[in-house]
């Protein structure tokens, strides 16, 4: 009866699909993380199952959603403080230990969920769905929606509930506005407008986004929430044969005079060899100058994703080579200039077979400790296959 | 209406085209210029929509299948391709505008479209032996190369004029040298060496055009294999399917268009 009732679902679930012409499609990665820190070796892992399923038999109109489950493996049960500099430990109240105790736990959710609505020159987007903004590769300013991985900046960013238009007025040229609702509350929730022009070889963009950032204060636990306005711009082109690009905003907030900045620049080369080099400088004025100025609310802020980096000045860069048709090699790295500190990520990709894909990579965290990149961090790497279907 | 008014236009094109081979037929002393402005005529017609099969032997012998569909436009100033096969890259879309001087490419798994440089244009596609240079710049034997037509030849059963183009001063193409085998019936290129960026004696490439059949009155080379002469690979790319009789919208070759 188990079975038949099994394989009802699992012929009604095919009818629907087929019926529906629904593609179904997706990737399984398991992910293998090592390191080793404090004369103890770790490892801690995962396996990721993402599943999509995307219909266009709707005339003008494309469904999609995607479900992720993540079954984690190895070592689940991080205490933050083990990662902090231990003068920042010792300020911080013995009761709220535990608060620093991180469990990663099996999870399974729906990432995305979405409706795309195509009229003439107007495209709608409602339900949860990726959002990506700016043309920077280790940080986005004009995008407060994502936060990159430093040492990962192009691994998938999470879906997010928001109603998005988009106008498409010439072949170049268009505009988006995009609304993030907070609990239907319309003055709370996000806002923003983004309109795009193309010139010569450059893309130019400028943006305006009013939204609430939640701050956590890590003494007390405590989030507090204020709106800030953002004013941003954007461009993409080339410059004597490079690759250039840049994106910045300045950030108006409610409740103080404090306002921050940030910025990145970068450029890029491909040579003749097939050797691509990319260079990017990035300044966050809610980044601290000095490695003195790092406290706790910086340190786990940063680690949150509150805020985007801890020093205020970086740069970022990045070589790849196709040793083979198959095989890429390269390397990442990022200096803090602000403290000094420095991480460098080797990297090779394989292409296993046609839809199997290997990533080996590396960190090497060089700096003091209480430092950006401090070899406290641990240094190790992760071994991540990616099958697709 | 509109449809058989472009018809009409393409009935019309096709009829002037083949005046234009019978005339160039006709004389002998034809230059290069000629040759290579007719040729890339034929290469590149007003519109065309088709779906190839792209298939490389890597250096370890291993196969590599990629199928994808491809929409140009304005005799190949415009051009979008859109992989279909295999799932790893299905929905990437490439578009390039100005012919290929600007190109963008749309990731569909992180919904982000990224714009790349000129040199990205050396870059290889996925990994094969073309690069996105040799797909999409539809003129440039003519704005970046000078010709000169050489004692004609036959090759692969052609009987070929036999032309060398010299990369101009100042020119951002990413070969030095490149000698063309053109067939003299179709006006189809047959062969095509590709002499390396910094050496003009070192031939880098060599692309085979085969298969020459009439499909909607326009000479077209069904299968296109591109042997990579310093890495000893070879890719091979065959037409599955193309038409010339469309009315390809402008939008599709936009943002928009590449995320549809």
């Amino acid at each position: 009866m188990k079975y038949l009732t099994l394989a009802s679902c699992i012929l009604l679930l095919t009818s629907v699909l087929v019926y529906a012409q629904v593609d179904l499609y997706g990737y399984l990665e398991p992910q293998y993380s090592a390191f080793y820190r404090d004369s103890t070796f770790y490892q801690t892992n995962y396996n990721k199952l993402r599943i999509d399923l995307k219909s266009t038999a709707v005339k003008n109109t494309e469904f999609g959603a995607n479900v992720i489950y993540l079954l984690y493996f190895g070592k689940k049960d991080w205490n933050i403080l083990d990662f902090l500099p231990d003068h920042i430990i010792s300020m911080i109240p013995p009761e709220t230990y535990p608060y620093y105790q991180l469990t990663f736990n099996d999870t399974f959710f729906l990432d995305n969920a979405y409706a795309r609505i195509n009229i003439r020159r107007l495209a709608l987007t409602v339900g949860k769905q990726q959002i990506s903004m700016g043309t920077g590769y280790f940080s986005n300013p004009t995008d407060v929606l994502n936060t990159k991985d430093a040492l990962d900046p192009t691994y998938e960013q999470p879906g997010h509930n928001a109603l998005r238009l988009d106008f498409y007025i010439g072949s170049r040229v268009n505009l988006m506005a995009l609304y993030t609702p907070i609990e239907f509350d319309w003055e709370n929730s996000g806002k923003l407008v983004r309109a795009k022009i193309g010139i010569g070889h450059f893309d130019f963009s400028v943006s305006g986004h009013e939204y609430q950032h939640t701050s956590t204060n890590f003494y007390t636990f405590q989030q507090t929430q204020e709106r800030r306005m953002l004013i941003g711009a954007d461009f993409v082109g080339e410059l004597l044969g490079l690759g250039i690009w840049g994106e910045g905003i300045y950030n108006f907030m409610e409740n103080n005079d404090d306002n921050s900045y940030e910025f990145i620049v970068g450029t890029d080369y491909t040579f003749e060899s097939g050797l691509y080099a990319m260079v990017e400088y990035h300044r966050n004025s809610l980044g601290k100058p000095t490695h003195n100025e790092y406290f706790l609310n910086d340190w786990m802020r940063y680690f949150t994703g509150e805020t985007k980096t801890l020093s205020q000045d970086q740069i970022y860069g990045l070589i790849q080579y196709p040793l083979t048709d198959l095989i890429m090699v390269g390397s990442s790295a990022v200096f803090s200039i602000s403290d000094q500190s420095f991480v460098l990520i080797p990297m090779v990709y394989y292409s296993l077979f046609e839809n199997v894909d290997l990533t080996l990579m590396f960190n090497f965290y060089i700096g003091e400790e209480g430092k950006t990149f401090s070899s406290t961090l641990g240094n190790g790497g992760f071994l991540r296959a990616q099958v697709y279907f | 209406m509109r449809k058989i008014l472009f018809i009409n236009k393409l009935a019309l094109f096709a009829v002037l085209f083949m005046l234009q081979i019978a005339q160039l037929h006709a004389q002998d002393n034809i230059t290069a210029q000629d040759i290579i402005n007719t040729m890339t005529e034929t290469m590149n017609p007003d519109q065309s929509q088709g779906k190839m099969k792209m298939t490389i032997i890597t250096t370890s012998g291993q196969e590599r299948t990629f199928e994808y569909e491809t929409f140009s436009k304005n005799q190949g100033e415009k051009s979008l391709m859109k992989y279909l096969k295999p799932t790893r890259v299905k929905g990437q879309t490439i578009l390039m505008l100005n012919n290929a001087d600007d190109i963008w490419v749309y990731f569909p798994r992180t919904k982000r479209v990224r714009k790349l440089a000129t040199h990205a244009k050396k870059q290889k596609l996925e990994g094969s032996d073309f690069s996105y240079e040799d797909m999409g710049a539809s003129d440039e034997f003519i704005e970046e190369y000078e010709s000169v037509r050489m004692k004609d030849e036959k090759k692969e059963g052609h009987d070929c004029y036999k032309l060398e183009l010299i990369r101009k001063p100042k020119s951002s193409a990413g070969y030095s040298r490149i000698l063309m085998w053109v067939d003299k019936e179709s006006l189809v290129p047959v062969v095509i060496d590709y002499y390396h960026d910094d050496d003009p004696q070192l031939m880098e490439k060599q692309l085979v055009c085969s298969d020459i059949q009439l499909i909607d009155d326009i000479h077209t080379p069904m299968k296109y294999v591109m042997y990579n002469k310093l890495d000893n690979t070879h890719t091979s790319m065959e037409i599955i399917e193309v038409t010339y009789q469309v009315d390809l919208p402008d939008d599709l070759f936009t943002e928009q268009g590449m995320q549809k």
